[in-house]
């Protein structure tokens, strides 16, 4: 799997969670935070809604840290809870705009969405991933962005193999059209 | 009889209470930490709250943080003052059973700018100990929730919210409000959402083991 | 298997696969929230986290070196109920609770406030493992405590992950902390 650790290993770490040293988690948090962040913001198109993402997997963890049957396998544990969350992220988002967009004053204060210093290819690449549906925008990161294997997206996301390669065929075969389409502009 | 009685009587109980005064001003060493000249005032001050029944452990906190702090005397005596005259207002809001932690609290939402009506609201509305809902009130205000708006929705929620939900409705718009939405849309949001949270959660079905 | 010739799929999975930084702050945001929750670990977390309490404890962590430049990150952890054979008058409902700071440039650093009399020497903070964390643990009752972070002798910090105390009456920073009763 493609997802190593460093110096204290995770096992170690969530084992000492386990046993009351709840500062130890927070080596947990430092060392994931910032792969998984990748993911959640490609994922999901903005800093902020990967962010709060990010946040609700590491509590989530915590919460069911007992239930993490093989700690040296944490981060991909870990990994399976952000998956859960970024699919169900969509749907809050879409809540959280409804919430504001009929208070004129929110939309002049809100951020705005997307990454900042952006290149004219990195507004290329996002426009393109977020039009592809996003059980394929999920599959197609999870392949070659976080370079897993087949059997470990299957874990992940509850989806068999078959399914997963036929979606990242079709994120890949989605992204070369709209980039061609792009170029010719 | 009864008027030599009470002449040798009443200089010996006037005495008495002089010296039951200094004892209980003096029984706090901790206070010793005061300047000579801050020192007396304080300590008047938290004998007057003894002896109104109201918390007096909040008043030495508050002037030994000034020492710490080297505030001078005057702002010590200062704070001390305007939080005992709010534990006082806390105490007639919330009651006379309210626990020294519960004033406190309420103290620190009247400090805020809730009303004590509010206070007297949450009373009557939760059988809960009132520390988080105070706290979260007190909070929202510090964050810039309008009190209005920070009352309003710690009210909605104080009957059936738990102290945990209460402080997750907290970050909730702490959150929202860092993300730059309006300080009184991000509350009622936040307050809607924990509503049906908790409503949700009084009939939650239990999650799958293994994928939380 | 990934086809070598597809150029486009390529330069934009490169593209994507650079690194992200995502905020350190949200590693205090994080931890401020799981200080409501129970210890994973279950029943027998209590008794191995009052033996943590009562000896020096090492905690090894990846560098924090995005926190460098901050005026400081606090997390204050809440660890476990205290052991069962404690005082009674302190059993009833006191909680271990961890303060974490951020603060590679500090040298001296008390965790000050109304849990010890605002006493600057007598919750000294202590470097674990990490020359930029420091960590000081503190049993607390259910309340509402103000509390300050007092550096090399000379500045007050607030935390900057948790509430700011707004009846401040003294010009110098200082943050809240609720504990409620019953878990929360």
């Amino acid at each position: 799997m493609g997802i190593h650790s460093v110096g204290t290993s995770d096992a170690a770490l969530v084992r000492r969670v386990q046993t009351g040293d709840t500062g130890a988690y927070a080596g947990l948090v430092a060392r994931y935070r910032d792969r998984l962040g990748r993911y959640a913001l490609h994922m999901l198109g903005n800093r902020e809604d990967a962010e709060e993402v990010l946040q609700d997997a590491f509590v989530r963890a915590y919460r069911s840290l007992a239930r993490c049957d093989d700690p040296e396998r944490f981060g991909a544990w870990l990994y399976g809870i952000l998956v859960n969350r970024c699919r169900t992220a969509g749907a809050r988002a879409a809540r959280r705009a409804r919430r504001f967009v009929h208070d004129p004053t929110a939309l002049e204060t809100a951020p705005l969405a997307g990454p900042d210093g952006r290149t004219e290819w990195d507004d290329t690449v996002r426009w393109a991933l977020a039009r592809l549906p996003s059980e394929s925008r999920e599959a197609f990161l999870l392949k070659h962005v976080e370079e897993l294997e087949y059997e470990d997206m299957a874990r992940l996301t509850g989806a068999g193999i078959s399914a997963l390669k036929m979606r990242v065929k079709r994120a890949r075969e989605q992204l070369q059209a709209m980039l061609k389409e792009a170029e010719r502009v | 009889m009864r008027s030599v009685f009470t002449r040798a009587a009443l200089p010996l109980l006037g005495a008495m209470l002089v010296a039951a005064r200094a004892a209980t001003q003096q029984t706090d060493p901790r206070l010793e930490r005061l300047d000579a000249a801050t020192r007396p005032a304080v300590l008047a001050l938290v004998d007057s709250a003894r002896r109104d029944l109201l918390p007096t452990e909040p008043l030495v906190q508050r002037a030994l943080e000034g020492a710490t702090k080297r505030a001078s005397g005057d702002l010590i005596v200062a704070a001390v003052r305007r939080l005992a005259v709010d534990l006082g207002h806390a105490r007639h809001a919330l009651g006379s059973t309210a626990s020294p932690a519960e004033l406190s609290a309420g103290a620190a939402a009247l400090r805020a700018g809730a009303s004590q009506t509010t206070l007297a609201e949450l009373r009557h509305v939760r059988g809960e100990p009132l520390i988080v809902p105070l706290a979260v009130l007190a909070d929202l205000v510090a964050s810039g929730v309008p009190v209005d708006s920070a009352a309003a929705a710690v009210l909605s929620l104080a009957r059936r919210a738990r102290d945990a939900d209460l402080v997750e409705f907290r970050r909730a718009v702490e959150r929202d409000i860092a993300l730059g939405a309006p300080p009184a849309a991000a509350t009622a949001a936040a307050a809607t959402w924990t509503a049906q949270s908790v409503d949700v959660n009084a009939g939650a079905r239990p999650q799958r083991p293994g994928r939380p | 298997m990934f086809d070598p010739v597809d150029d486009v799929i390529e330069r934009i999975a490169r593209h994507l696969r650079r690194p992200v930084h995502i905020d350190p702050a949200l590693d205090g945001r994080v931890m401020r929230e799981i200080t409501e929750l129970p210890t994973p670990g279950g029943a027998t977390a209590l008794g191995k986290a009052w033996r943590w309490l009562r000896r020096p404890h090492q905690v090894t962590l990846t560098p924090l070196g995005g926190l460098a430049a901050a005026a400081g990150l606090a997390l204050v952890v809440l660890l476990s109920r205290m052991d069962p054979t404690a005082p009674a008058a302190s059993r009833a409902e006191s909680r271990a609770f961890q303060f974490v700071l951020v603060a590679p440039r500090a040298t001296h650093i008390s965790l000050v406030g109304d849990f010890n009399d605002w006493d600057a020497t007598r919750t000294p903070m202590h470097r674990t493992g990490s020359e930029a964390l420091w960590t000081a643990v503190v049993p607390l009752e259910p309340g509402r405590y103000h509390y300050a972070f007092f550096v090399d002798g000379s500045r007050w910090l607030a935390d900057p992950s948790a509430p700011l105390a707004r009846d401040e009456d003294y010009g110098a920073p200082s943050s809240v902390l609720t504990v409620g009763g019953g878990g929360s």
